[in-house]
């Protein structure tokens, strides 16, 4: 079998042309001791001014959480505006809606190093610690939304006084264990990312307390060899595990809607477009999160511009992955014929709350199509408000497929409207204050950044590299 | 070296991952076995310039797994099938599918734990003691060096003979670790 | 390559022996097809479309692999892209013309075609006018049509890539492939829907498009990964080849393994928990005589038994592993599209007194298209030769962080300085 190349003949090998180069993922040749200075800085120094700034109002609004929550507890779920025919009202679209963010965390630390994209190593930590605080934030609602929250227990496999089982035949009992699975897993491979970098803070910790706290959670982590063999290897198979975890936990939420009969929430393409959407709107927080932080911490030589463009390309993919989902959609309910669905479809797009579907099509569909282009993705202030629309659209999205298709069902007797209450906003408000008080505390006293893994990536790093004391190497001529 | 207490072992200290690299592939061919290089980050070709083998770790993180599914299918047959049957919706008391979210949640979350434990009971962590973390220079085994440590408790263990193995690989500086 | 599998020294493959195999299949399947169209146009039309459907599984499958690859800047799918070009440009004009006795048969083939009156029945009256006989015949030549497009034009730039090593002709790629992922999923899911799930055309789902999808790249993974074993045997390959392309095509099988697993599941789920008698009925008529048990076996075989044979990572470097899991995916995905499209003939089960001419026609089409292939293969250079990512796919040593660099892989290499070096493509 012979091409126009003889085979064992001699490849030419020449590195790509200048244009085509690849970028480093850390700028200017920083050296491994940089990287733990920079990150470490952000955690050594006082304060900033921005963090207090930031922290305040963050505080004020958990506080503010918490006052909902014990109104709500004391009065009932009354106080907010969920009323038949709209049951599931802002409560589960929130609770969609982070647990939905919380994805891109999972994604970029367990998919993207299955895929070996060895750029996550600089957005990682802090995309985990985002899931894990999306993910306590989302459960807030689905324990409220019971009503009656002292039989919350019920939920979990107790023998309760009735000699009672929970009924696992019910997808909101398989939620309870995707979220809570979901949750101790995240927190189970964040914790061990952590280990080394908590060895790093313990080794430059000033004082008792600092080295005391670092030394007990490094739990006398030394670097050995003999140790990251075995810790690499568990870090793959967590990576393996979470993956498949990660694409259950939402499309478990999607079976919620999926397994009923309900038009607009029955559909069996379900699953993987909640995973694609919960993609999506993860990565617009984690921009909306790190192209302020990268600033403000001074890491642009971290976290990149090729970071920020290869994650507004995957915002791009999954955003087009839910575009072709809406399409299907629309398309198999006029294509079923059943004259239930073509009206739960035409009725979002042209009913009472159609601009709240066009609102989702334009910042979910339409916007992040900016992206295809390189001038946007390297302008950072567009980027980040692209980013915040992609979180608006996708609230959006939660919005029309719950209140929407709830508040028109086969009956025009059943038909309602739904307006959410005060309550109800300023509980979502709240979780907001707890989100950012959990990251602005992460980032004052964790490493946001997984030190070991971007010095990995570095070429002073890698053994077979001149830069790491090779003799020969780097591109032949 | 103080004379009296035996010390803990010979550290030497290098500059680059490679100069580690190739220490380390001297030292397994002159075949010690209590020996460890230490590095602020994983070097990959490191386990096989240490002669390391494919680590155990999976078969923790296996065994989890399947007690996982076993006990996530087990439970639902027992609550829902067998201890108080309630017939909801004409579905079958039993179903494998009905039953495969929840039985997979849990062989994730049995087999996540089990990597974890696995790793930290592979590598008898925690450990808060460590004669190596008490050493002065030894912080930077986290930072930006690269260390290689030959324990005296091997039985290779020459003081003369490893101190100029270690010399000829080119370590940058010797030092002996307190026990 | 301390762990590969092969033995450097031995001498490449020899496949004169294997060269009259299309021949002898163009032949046999001939003869058999066309007697089958004398005995009954009904069922050979049937098992055509069972076989054409197989083969467009492969072609669009290469097309994918294709698009993809410009689209995340790949690296080391270079030296395997060239072969899957040729794979797409089979689409157009080879698959177009194969497509021609389903177009002639369409009529008997496709129950909507042959209703007296299609204001009467509501699934045919509501799906007006996209299944009318001009909507259907427009939207077939809309998919060829783009088919040819974009897989002609893919591998002209690449190719003129081989002559320039201008850098223009990867923006032009990237950007045929940015524009053509948008009509690759169009058309992939309208000849889906046209082609086999309008054989039941009550039925409905949304996620059939993906369904055909992501079982169509499972087969064109575990393809790709013969052909680049063989390939390499045969040192066409061997020299740009790496053990990562191995490593990384029996990871995407795996991972396609588990995401076709995943979408069928959750096809099936959700039409049995919500228990809709307009979806349902689908899968009662499949769980009919036979066709239960090639449920089953679609299930374990198709998912449970490759799902476990690609575990592990050192077996997805050991051909004599890999070869018999790859071709028992050509069978599991020919079984899964006869489960999807034989019960509309054969209600009560697989239709074994049929199953030669099933073959027959896999045999013709399947010669035709190897032969194609094959020529196309010859005729070209055998991978990207001045590809800018050419070095980065032979594993030198690359001043960025990349795929191949880090990794369990790594744990194979020796020092760039200290024996095998980094220049191990070259000798």
């Amino acid at each position: 079998m012979a091409g126009a190349v003889p085979p064992g003949a001699e490849v030419r090998v020449i590195g790509p042309p200048q244009e085509l180069e690849r970028v480093p993922l850390v700028a200017n040749q920083r050296s491994l001791a940089w990287v733990s200075d920079r990150v470490a800085g952000i955690v050594e120094g006082r304060a900033p001014l921005w963090w207090w700034v930031a922290f305040v109002p963050s505080v004020v609004a958990l506080l503010l959480l918490g006052a909902m929550l014990v109104y709500q507890i004391s009065t009932g779920v009354g106080v907010w505006g969920n009323n038949h025919p709209v049951m599931w009202g802002w409560d589960i679209i929130n609770f969609v809606w982070w647990i939905g963010i919380g994805h891109a965390g999972t994604l970029i630390s367990a998919i993207l190093f299955l895929l070996r994209q060895r750029w996550r190593t600089a957005v990682n930590r802090a995309a985990e610690a985002m899931t894990i605080f999306a993910v306590m934030c989302a459960g807030i609602y689905p324990a409220l939304h019971v009503g009656r929250i002292w039989f919350d227990w019920w939920l979990f496999p107790v023998h309760n006084s009735q000699s009672l089982w929970p009924q696992f035949r019910s997808p909101l009992m398989w939620d309870v264990f995707a979220v809570s699975t979901y949750f101790t897993v995240s927190v189970l491979f964040w914790y061990m990312g952590l280990i080394p970098d908590l060895a790093v803070f313990r080794d430059r910790a000033k004082t008792k307390l600092r080295k005391f706290f670092y030394g007990l959670f490094a739990l006398g982590w030394t670097g050995s060899n003999r140790h990251w063999s075995n810790y690499e290897k568990a870090y793959l198979i967590l990576a393996g595990l979470s993956t498949p975890l990660v694409l259950s936990v939402h499309s478990i939420v999607s079976l919620d809607f999926a397994v009923s009969q309900l038009p607009g929430w029955h559909t069996t393409i379900f699953p993987p477009y909640f995973v694609a959407g919960a993609i999506f709107s993860g990565f617009g927080m984690v921009l909306t999160l790190l192209i302020p932080l990268r600033k403000w911490c001074h890491l642009e030589d971290i976290i990149t511009q090729r970071h920020i463009d290869v994650m507004c390309k995957v915002t791009l993919a999954t955003g087009s992955i839910v575009g072709y989902a809406y399409g299907m959609e629309f398309f198999i309910a006029w294509y079923s014929g059943s004259p239930y669905e073509r009206f739960a479809f035409i009725n979002r797009a042209m009913g009472p709350y159609a601009w709240g579907y066009w609102t989702m099509i334009f910042c979910n569909v339409v916007a992040p199509q900016l992206f295809w282009s390189r001038r946007i993705r390297s302008n950072l202030l567009v980027v980040w408000i692209l980013s915040i629309v992609v979180n608006v659209g996708m609230w959006f999205e939660r919005f029309v497929i719950i209140v929407i298709s709830l508040h028109r069902d086969f009956l025009a007797a059943n038909w309602g409207h739904y307006l959410p209450t005060w309550v109800d906003v300023c509980t979502y408000l709240g979780t907001f204050g707890l989100f950012f008080t959990c990251f602005l505390l992460f980032m004052r006293f964790l490493p946001m950044i997984a030190i070991a893994e971007v010095k990995g990536v570095t070429p002073q790093a890698d053994p077979h590299h001149p830069l790491g004391g090779a003799k020969s190497g780097g591109h032949p001529a | 070296m103080s004379e009296g207490a035996k010390p803990y072992g010979l550290l030497a200290e290098f500059d680059t991952p490679a100069a580690l690299m190739h220490a380390a592939e001297k030292v397994r061919d002159a075949g010690y076995r209590q020996w460890d290089v230490f590095t602020p980050y994983p070097v990959h070709g490191m386990d096989k310039a240490m002669g390391l083998k494919n680590s155990r770790v999976g078969w923790f993180s296996f065994l989890g797994g399947s007690t996982g599914f076993a006990v996530g299918n087990l439970m639902i047959w027992f609550m829902n099938r067998f201890d108080y049957p309630i017939p909801v919706g004409g579905k079958p008391l039993f179903s494998p599918f009905s039953a495969f979210p929840v039985a997979y949640e849990l062989t994730i979350l049995l087999g996540a734990f089990g990597a974890l434990l696995g790793m930290l009971i592979l590598n008898r962590l925690p450990r808060l003691h460590h004669p190596l973390l008490k050493h002065g220079r030894f912080k930077l085994a986290t930072h930006d060096k690269f260390f290689l440590v030959i324990e005296t408790a091997d039985a290779k263990y020459q003081p003369e003979q490893t101190r100029q193995l270690l010399e000829a690989a080119g370590s940058a500086r010797l030092e002996w670790v307190e026990d | 390559m301390s762990s590969s599998p092969h033995i450097p020294n031995a001498p490449p493959l020899d496949l004169s022996r294997w060269r009259q195999v299309p021949n002898w299949l163009i032949v046999g399947g001939a003869a058999g097809a066309l007697l089958g169209l004398v005995l009954s146009p009904r069922q050979f039309g049937y098992s055509w479309l069972l076989a054409f459907m197989f083969f467009l599984s492969l072609a669009l499958g290469g097309l994918f692999l294709v698009l993809v690859h410009h689209l995340f800047d790949a690296g080391w799918s270079v030296p395997i892209r060239r072969f899957c070009e040729h794979l797409a440009c089979l689409l157009a004009p080879w698959l177009a013309v194969l497509f021609l006795p389903i177009a002639v048969l369409a009529p008997t083939l496709y129950g909507w075609m042959s209703v007296a009156d299609p204001h009467a029945d509501h699934a045919l009256h509501a799906k007006w006018p996209l299944f009318t006989k001009p909507a259907w015949y427009a939207v077939t030549a809309l998919c060829f049509g783009v088919w040819w497009w974009l897989s002609s034009r893919l591998r002209y730039w690449s190719l003129r890539q081989d002559q320039t090593g201008a850098p223009e002709c990867t923006y032009k790629m990237r950007r045929y492939a940015g524009g053509g992922i948008f009509l690759f999923a169009l058309t992939l899911t309208l000849a889906a829907i046209l082609w086999m799930k309008g054989l039941m055309y009550h039925w409905f789902s949304t996620m059939y498009g993906v369904y055909y999808f992501a079982a169509s790249v499972w087969l064109t993974v575990a393809t790709v990964y013969i052909i680049t074993m063989v390939l390499k045997r045969t040192r066409t390959l061997e020299a740009v080849l790496h053990e990562h392309q191995f490593y990384f095509l029996g990871s995407l099988l795996f991972a396609f393994t588990v995401f076709y697993a995943y979408i069928h599941f959750s096809q099936y789920f959700i039409i049995w928990n919500a228990n809709v008698p307009e979806e349902t009925f689908w899968y009662v008529i499949r769980e009919q005589g036979t066709w239960f048990y090639v449920g089953l076996v679609i299930i374990f075989g198709h998912f449970f038994v490759p799902f476990l044979a690609l575990l592990r990572i050192d077996l997805k470097l050991t051909f004599g592993w890999m070869l018999p899991v790859c071709l028992w995916a050509w069978a599991m995905h020919y079984l899964d599209l006869a489960f999807n499209i034989l019960p509309v003939a054969h209600p009560d089960g697989y239709p074994w007194q049929w199953a030669w001419l099933d073959l027959a026609c896999t045999a013709l089409i399947g010669g035709l298209l190897a032969k194609a292939w094959l020529k196309s293969l010859h005729r070209h250079p055998p991978y990207p030769l001045r590809d800018p990512r050419l070095a980065e796919a032979m594993g030198h040593v690359h001043p960025v962080a990349s795929p191949i660099s880090g990794g369990e892989m790594d744990e194979t290499d020796e020092l760039a300085d200290a024996g095998a070096d980094g220049r191990r493509g070259a000798s």
